[in-house]
């Protein structure tokens, strides 16, 4: 047999596969920003994420394909409404302790993917939102692409990026730059006094009740936050896949959501860029291995080897690889 | 609020049945399953709502065998394993390669697969649980490194199994019926080797010194080792004992529902959560009545709502018990 | 230095409070006043139901009946956070200085009226926040340096010796601008200097600021030395009160004391609190 672990000569030169895989650890970034402010910061551990994600997803597609609403405001709406659904879950189940509330919050994200393969009529069901976007020949991602069309034409055309050859180059720029911009604003938030109360519940909570901090309020301002980075990175997935259906939002991508933090680190948002680069480089690159396997194997393979560095990661290095360990508090 | 009187005010008619649901959650548990009984029998009539309360049985055997690993889990170690559904799963493909792939009798595969997931769960204690609460690792860092397993387990399985379905060497067409109802004959072999098994453990539990000592240490670990308990040994066999209970769910929702994949198990994770949290997360026998009222929760549903929402009504019942008593029917109220 | 203040009128009053936990019943029927402007030291047996009563005094726990005024304003039912808002803070038993946190930072999040705590007041009044904090950042050092932490200031709590924890947490305490604090064994694990010097800021603010100081304490040179009035309690009940001279000469104390035939053989009482989010160390 010959070696097994050649690298095919295409690794470097795939632009369009790379700038794919940068799309998804962007749009992942932004899911893990939340989950940063929850785990990292809050000490909520949020195991509906991906709940969050598809309701910010289908209701901007809802909205605009079915109720007719512009597109940007049904973004806007789409972030409230994500916004009060988390409240309304947090409300009863914040007050909850912490292992119990992964568990809730893991039920709600599977709930929120039942209604989305079962309700037919609002969501596509299985064969996804483009069901309905064909049904009412209104398509969400137009206004999008008419963004993207531009960005193509007045900046990449000039510096020799064709649109046609970089596709999917100006989603990846603006994923990036909201990725940065948001990444930026939570530090700031996170170093405000606000910030300040959030890393006292994490630490102990009665501590900063006996400080006169009304820490479910606290708790639930973090998860309202938390399931707004979850929308916004839904409307992404969105704009990528140009039709979501339920399986996009499998516990799984909450699970690898937790992969990304650990890997960048507890207690930094700037850790969650680079975690994310990491998981999706390792993920995605692994495709450039010539394994003599079959898909089912390789695809395998790669979340074996996600399980792996999370135990690992647990076992040695639970603050992750940029996290600070004096703050690790990870809960007791 | 009235000040300087003497204790315990009378309460109000309302109040006091409150008090008294508070303190009788059993009770409030069988009045809730009786009304809903009652109306569906109404509505439905008798036979319908009987043969789903038939085939509710079967699915709760199951969940009731999963859910007891789970919870004593929870209830010694206070670890919430993630992976316990992928073990469930590694139970069904050692079955599946006992009975299929070597051609051994169902009975002989079933018993190999309690073996081997069982010790399976003493290994990841040994390498991975033992270790990590010497560290004194937090309930995060404990939770996440189940995920990890529960990642592991599932694609490993995936790795060495491949996607597609599978399905045990069982006779899954004939029946029985009786009184107009209709139950699989694999079916019934089911819900009686889960009945028997669930009856074993609950005496087990309940009678021997062995389920004594575990439900000492659910109780409180550290006074458990000073009272002389050989806390180690009892820790190994509750991972034994809960992994081969997992194991042997496995092979019977495959035996029973007919279809295997590797993602079979994890999606019954939360219906087993479900069955673990409404009986009391750490309670065994509250496991097992959860897992038949989930169990019977899920059938009866189909009455009223199409199949395919069977399994939201797991997670609703999750969410309303863990919003109205999240210790749960037969939990204490300071287990929490 | 036990000058009884007769005439300073109640700033905090408990009637008759219950609760019970499970069969036990932690606190049963408990009722006093403490004046404003005094120290006051509530002693007992363990078991005796101090740390319960705290818990119930600052919100942390319910009682099931009973009626707890301060400052003329019903409190009874309230969250800990609005007792502290009102003006009344409490310490732990078991310090909890924010170790994750630096010691500056601690000091700071205790802060009343920084309107950078509220998402929305923080980004459209920019300017009064960083006004605010820099009040604040002023105030805790100020306070860092009476109580000798101010070289500490940039390091994480967790640094600190266990007598330096017990000191950030009454500085902390009072950064929430406090007209009473609950002191919950302030003299435990701590070595005598510290523990003097703790004293005499507590005497130093009851009579510079007028603030009221109420302690549990198990060191009776400290109760009978320091404090101008003296609360007993034995099984959820207080049995006994006056200056420390009357307390001592009480045969019920006495009794109350030799009866468990010392402190360690009355069985402690609360158990774990029955809601989830209620979990405060009892002892």
């Amino acid at each position: 047999m010959s070696l097994p672990l050649a690298i095919s000569f295409n690794f470097l030169t795939a632009w369009e596969f790379w700038i794919g895989v940068g799309v998804f650890a962007g749009i992942y970034g932004i899911f893990v920003l939340g989950l940063q402010l929850n785990v990292g910061y809050t000490g909520i551990v949020n195991f509906g994420q991906a709940g969050f994600m598809a309701i910010g997803a289908y209701s901007a597609i809802i909205l605009v394909v079915e109720v007719g609403v512009p597109f940007l405001l049904a973004l806007v709406l789409s972030v409230l409404i994500t916004m009060l659904i988390g409240v309304l879950i947090g409300l009863p189940s914040l007050r909850l302790r912490a292992d119990y509330f992964a568990i809730a919050t893991i039920a709600f994200s599977e709930i929120i993917r039942d209604i989305a393969q079962n309700a037919r009529g609002l969501t596509g069901g299985n064969q996804g939102t483009i069901s309905l976007e064909l049904d009412n020949n209104v398509f969400f991602t137009d206004p999008w692409f008419k963004v993207s069309d531009w960005i193509s034409d007045n900046i990449l055309d000039p510096i020799g990026l064709s649109g046609l050859e970089f596709e999917n180059l100006p989603l990846l720029i603006v994923v990036w730059i909201a990725l940065g911009l948001l990444a930026l604003g939570m530090t700031m938030l996170i170093r405000s006094p606000w910030g300040r109360v959030l890393r006292a519940i994490r630490e102990d909570e009665d501590a900063a009740r006996a400080l006169g901090k009304n820490v479910l309020s606290y708790k639930l301002q973090s998860l309202a936050l938390s399931s707004a980075l979850g929308a916004i990175a839904g409307w992404f997935l969105a704009f990528n896949l140009q039709s979501v259906s339920q399986d996009n939002f499998e516990p799984l991508y909450t699970f690898l959501g937790y992969a990304i933090l650990v890997l960048g680190g507890m207690a930094t948002f700037g850790g969650v860029l680079v975690g994310s680069i990491i998981l999706w480089t390792v993920l995605e690159g692994f495709r450039f291995l010539d394994l003599p396997l079959s898909a089912d194997k390789q695809a395998a393979l790669r979340f074996m080897i996600v399980g792996v560095v999370l135990i690992l990661l647990m076992a040695f290095r639970p603050q992750g690889v940029f996290g600070k360990r004096e703050e690790m508090v990870l809960g007791d | 609020m009235e000040g300087g009187e003497a204790i315990g005010p009378p309460l109000g008619v309302r109040a006091g049945a409150l008090e008294w649901a508070r303190r009788n959650p059993a009770w409030v548990a069988v009045g809730v399953l009786a009304l809903v009984s009652v109306i569906l029998i109404i509505t439905d009539g008798l036979q319908p709502f009987a043969q789903r309360s038939v085939n509710g049985l079967v699915a709760g055997s199951y969940f009731a065998l999963g859910a007891i690993g789970l919870t004593l889990v929870y209830g010694i170690l206070k670890l919430v394993n993630f992976a316990h559904g992928d073990t469930l799963t590694l139970g069904a493909y050692i079955g599946f390669f006992f009975n299929v792939t070597l051609g051994l009798p169902i009975f002989i595969a079933i018993l190999l697969a309690i073996a081997l997931v069982g010790l399976f769960g003493v290994a990841t204690e040994k390498v991975m649980w033992r270790p990590m609460r010497r560290k004194r690792a937090g309930m995060l860092q404990l939770l996440l490194m189940a995920l990890g397993l529960a990642f592991v387990l599932r694609n490993a399985i995936q790795f060495v199994a491949g996607t597609q379905p599978r399905s045990l060497d069982v006779d899954v067409t004939s029946t029985y019926s009786f009184l107009g109802l209709t139950i699989g004959r694999t079916e019934l072999y089911v819900v009686i080797t889960g009945f028997v098994v669930l009856s074993a453990v609950a005496w087990m539990l309940r009678s021997t010194r062995l389920g004594r000592e575990m439900r000492a240490l659910a109780d409180n670990f550290d006074l458990a080792e000073t009272t002389g308990i050989d806390t180690g040994r009892v820790v190994y066999i509750t991972w034994f004992l809960a992994a081969g209970l997992a194991g042997l769910a496995g092979v019977l929702v495959v035996a029973s529902s007919g279809s295997l994949n590797p993602n079979t198990g994890f999606f019954l994770l939360l219906p087993i959560f479900a069955a673990v949290v409404l009986g009391g997360i750490g309670n065994a026998f509250g496991a097992l009545a959860g897992g038949i009222v989930i169990g019977l929760a899920q059938e009866w549903s189909t009455l009223v709502f199409a199949p395919e929402w069977k399994v939201a009504v797991s997670f609703v019942v999750l969410i309303i018990v863990l919003i109205v008593r999240p210790q749960g029917i037969f939990g204490r109220e300071r287990t929490l | 230095m036990t000058e009884a203040r007769a005439n300073g009128k109640p700033i905090l009053n408990v009637q008759d409070v219950h609760l019970a936990f499970g069969g036990i019943k932690a606190v049963n029927g408990a009722t006093f006043d403490v004046r404003e402007g005094s120290i006051t030291a509530l002693i007992g047996p363990n078991g005796a139901g101090k740390t319960t009563l705290f818990n119930i005094i600052t919100g942390f726990y319910k009682p099931q009946a009973g009626e707890i005024t301060y400052n003329g304003e019903s409190i009874f039912g309230k969250p800990p956070h609005a007792i502290t808002k009102r003006g009344m803070v409490r310490t732990f038993q078991i310090t909890k200085a924010l170790g994750a946190m630096p010691v500056i930072d601690n000091m700071l999040l205790a802060a009343p009226r920084q309107p950078g705590e509220n998402l929305a007041t923080l980004l459209t009044r920019r300017r009064a926040v960083r006004q605010r904090e820099k009040e604040i950042y002023e105030h805790a050092y100020e306070l860092l340096r009476t109580f000798n932490l101010e070289s500490k200031a940039n390091d994480y709590a967790a640094t600190l010796s266990g007598g330096q924890r017990k000191l950030l947490e009454l500085a902390r305490a009072l950064m929430t601008e406090p007209r009473m604090v609950l002191l919950d064994e302030p003299m435990a694990g701590i070595n005598p200097s510290l523990g003097r010097r703790l004293l005499e800021h507590m005497e130093r603010l009851r009579s510079e600021e007028g603030v009221t100081f109420l302690f549990v304490e198990h060191d009776m040179e400290v109760v009978m030395n320091h404090s101008d009035e003296v609360i007993v309690m034995a099984l959820g009940r207080v049995i006994s009160r006056g200056t420390p001279q009357e307390v001592r000469s009480d045969q019920r104390v006495v009794d109350a004391y030799l009866g468990g035939s010392g402190e360690t053989e009355v069985p402690e009482g609360p158990p774990t609190p029955p809601s989830a989010d209620g979990g405060v160390q009892g002892g």
